[in-house]
């Protein structure tokens, strides 16, 4: 049997994870290509018009797994840490393929809850494997290689790696070693690692002699610390990501400038942007911008507002 | 310590019931208008939800009228709602004002820290007299949900629309003048009566429209520009399961009865959605489906810009509906929603359910009954 994923969304993050599940467990896996013209025009002619970018994104890479996979995998993430979600409409993904695309072959849907304790993986785990016809022993062995694999990935990222490395492992991604200083880009991974939609941002980076590090590089425990002060537990796993490395960097002599990549409609990066913004301001002020993608943003106008940070990043010295 | 509260509807009636009793200081938050918005809008984040904007615009009247302290409920997620608190309170520092917000979590979250930051609220009033004032504030909720009821019921079929708009507008104005929840109730019963009286045509068979949506924009008239009023004077009448009341009697009060009735709501709507995505959504699916399976000639469903939950509701509905066979309109507002375009729209859905019910013919015996 053909099992479709879809390029988009946590993908970029968890591709180890569910890839080596599934083709441990027997199955033949197809993955929907990069990001193109013609996945996005889908994407936003099915999805529901108020959703964000990268929601429309995975209606477009689904509707384009349609006629090539058996069954289509959706992952149904409701929470990835304890205490924490990640965005409402994680929770409903599936509901929102349902109903707006149509034609597609059945879908394996992934309910994946840790919000009460780690123990959610491995239920979740044992859940799809008998979902998906296979029996215990087998699915205890893919699991425990598909975990042990997703822990090298976060591991070598946590290293300082980019995780486009691995996805574009044929190009160089530290060709410069940056001689100009360092960017810290802060996104979701489903916004910096399609090349597509952000506009190939951090290959732009590095093309201009900058370093760049993403929110991938910072440890767990250190998001955890910057975070210990906050009035109120950050319920959203990537909002804490993306806030907490924010807050790091602007600790860091090590880094110069902040790009912050967020899609227009974000209703967290709507909220942690603008705390980020104000705590910058608040205390070292370092070069910040913020560029908001949609599926109507230009090449042109992109490349001017990076071009103009990158201009400012120099006169800042 | 004088305390304020964000403005939601009637919900300041309840509340200021609540702390009258306890003897607390406050200030009754200023209706919103346009002013409140572009106080809010100015300082807040531009992708934020349009709520967010006009609470903070209500904080900042209600802070240069001399209070120091905020109290609003909170939640823990996905939705946004759940970390307002936090975004407000650094924004209203960096304005330079030194405000002290109290967020009251849900007890489930911790009940220690809960009861801690009530204690905060209600001050030195003793245990016994604290609980007397609760009764007394969810007594409150429940009659003038009531009175709100009857306002839908009577609207539609009123032969001088305008009449109700009176009687509300003295009610409210009588609310601003009364102190303590025995006060309240006597208006609320004395209105309640004037609206009974109002001259109503009898033989008018009102279109029945189903609201659905994000809570704060479905029951915040200046917010869904008074759909509720303008579909009521266009002769429909409109039911709203998504009330204050509704939400204390799941939220706060134990009204077994009740949480068992909007359990077994949501329970219905299990094929569409089968769990809680933060935000409102599943209600707004699960209330559908059961205006529809009620009857109901229409449904329209309201929310702002951006709601993160409410997006998910939209892309089930039109499916919902089909199934159904009821007519469905979403509706999103933002601060830049024009006023003409909205009623075109509401005159329009109301057309098309009035030549759809003279085309079906009304045979199918379905009528709701008041609850």
């Amino acid at each position: 049997m053909n099992v479709g994923i879809p390029r988009a969304l946590l993908y970029f993050d968890y591709f180890p994870l569910w890839q080596t599940f599934l083709s441990l467990a027997g199955f033949e896996i197809t993955i929907s290509p990069p990001t193109n013209k013609d996945i996005l025009n889908k994407g936003v002619s099915l999805c529901v018009d108020d959703a964000c970018l990268p929601v429309k994104l995975f209606h477009g890479h689904t509707a384009d797994l349609a006629d090539k996979v058996d069954v289509i995998f959706i992952p149904r993430l409701i929470s990835i840490s304890p205490g924490e979600y990640i965005c409402p409409k994680f929770i409903g993904l599936p509901e929102m393929i349902k109903n707006s695309v149509k034609g597609l072959p059945p879908l394996i849907i992934f309910d994946y809850n840790l919000h009460k304790d780690l123990k959610g993986e491995k239920i979740a785990f044992g859940r799809l494997g008998t979902e998906l016809g296979v029996g215990g022993r087998a699915i205890d062995n893919a699991y425990k290689e598909a975990k042990r694999r997703q822990l090298i990935y976060r591991g070598i990222l946590e290293s300082g790696q980019n995780p486009l490395s691995i996805l574009y492992p044929k190009e160089r991604w530290d060709e410069k070693l940056g001689t100009k200083g360092t960017i810290g880009v802060i996104g979701h991974p489903y916004l910096l690692y399609d090349r597509y939609i952000s506009m190939d941002i951090i290959r732009k980076i590095l093309d201009n002699g900058y370093n760049v590090k993403v929110p991938a590089n910072v440890s767990h425990s250190t998001i955890e610390k910057r975070l210990e002060n906050m009035p109120k537990n950050l319920f959203w796993s990537y909002g804490k990501r993306i806030l907490g490395s924010g807050m790091d960097w602007l600790a860091d002599d090590r880094i110069h400038g902040i790009i912050f990549v967020d899609s227009f409609g974000c209703g967290i990066d709507s909220f942690v942007g603008e705390l980020l913004h104000r705590y910058n301001i608040r205390g070292r002020r370092l070069p910040y911008t913020t560029i908001t993608l949609d599926e109507h943003t230009g090449r042109a106008g992109f490349d001017t507002r990076l071009e103009a940070f990158l201009d400012m990043m120099e006169w800042a010295g | 310590m004088v305390i304020t509260f964000p403005h939601m509807g009637m919900m300041y009636i309840p509340v200021k019931a609540l702390f009258d009793e306890l003897g607390v200081d406050i200030i009754v938050p200023a209706k919103i208008n346009k002013q409140t918005l572009e106080t809010g809008q100015r300082h807040c984040p531009e992708m934020a939800c349009l709520p967010l904007k006009i609470l903070m615009g209500n904080y900042i009247e209600s802070i240069k009228r001399g209070a120091d302290t905020i109290v609003l409920s909170g939640s823990c997620g996905p939705c946004r709602f759940g970390y307002y608190g936090v975004v407000q309170g650094e924004i209203l520092k960096d304005l330079g004002y030194n405000i002290d917000i109290i967020i009251l979590d849900p007890p489930s979250e911790g009940t220690g820290e809960f009861l801690r930051r009530l204690k905060k609220v209600t001050g030195n009033s003793s245990i016994y007299r604290s609980l007397k004032a609760v009764k007394k504030a969810f007594r409150v909720s429940n009659e003038l949900e009531g009175l709100l009821q009857l306002v839908l019921r009577q609207r539609p079929r009123a032969t001088n629309k305008v009449s109700i708009d009176q009687i509300m507008n003295r009610f409210e104005n009588r609310i601003a003048a009364s102190k303590g929840a025995d006060e309240i109730l006597a208006c609320i019963y004395d209105t309640r009566a004037r609206l009974e009286r109002v001259e109503t045509d009898r033989n008018i068979k009102p279109l029945k429209i189903g609201l659905v949506g994000e809570i704060y924009t479905l029951i915040e008239p200046y917010v869904n520009l008074e759909a509720e009023k303008r579909l009521g004077n266009m002769g429909a009448e409109v039911h709203r399961e998504m009330t204050v009341d509704s939400w204390v009697k799941y939220h706060l009060a134990p009204d077994i009865k009740h949480r068992r009735r909007h359990n077994r709501i949501l329970k219905k709507a299990e094929d569409y959605l089968h769990l809680c995505i933060g935000g409102h959504a599943w209600e707004t699916v699960a209330h559908s489906l059961n205006y529809a399976r009620e009857g109901m000639d229409g449904i329209i469903q309201i929310l702002p810009f951006g709601c993160m939950p409410e997006i998910v509701a939209e892309s089930i509905l039109p499916t919902l509906a089909k199934d159904e066979d009821i007519p469905l309109m979403t509706l999103v507002v933002d601060e830049l929603t024009g006023e003409a375009g909205y009623q075109t729209r509401l005159e329009a859905f109301v057309d098309l359910l009035e030549l759809r019910r003279s085309s079906v013919s009304d045979e199918s015996g379905k009528t709701l009954s008041w609850y």
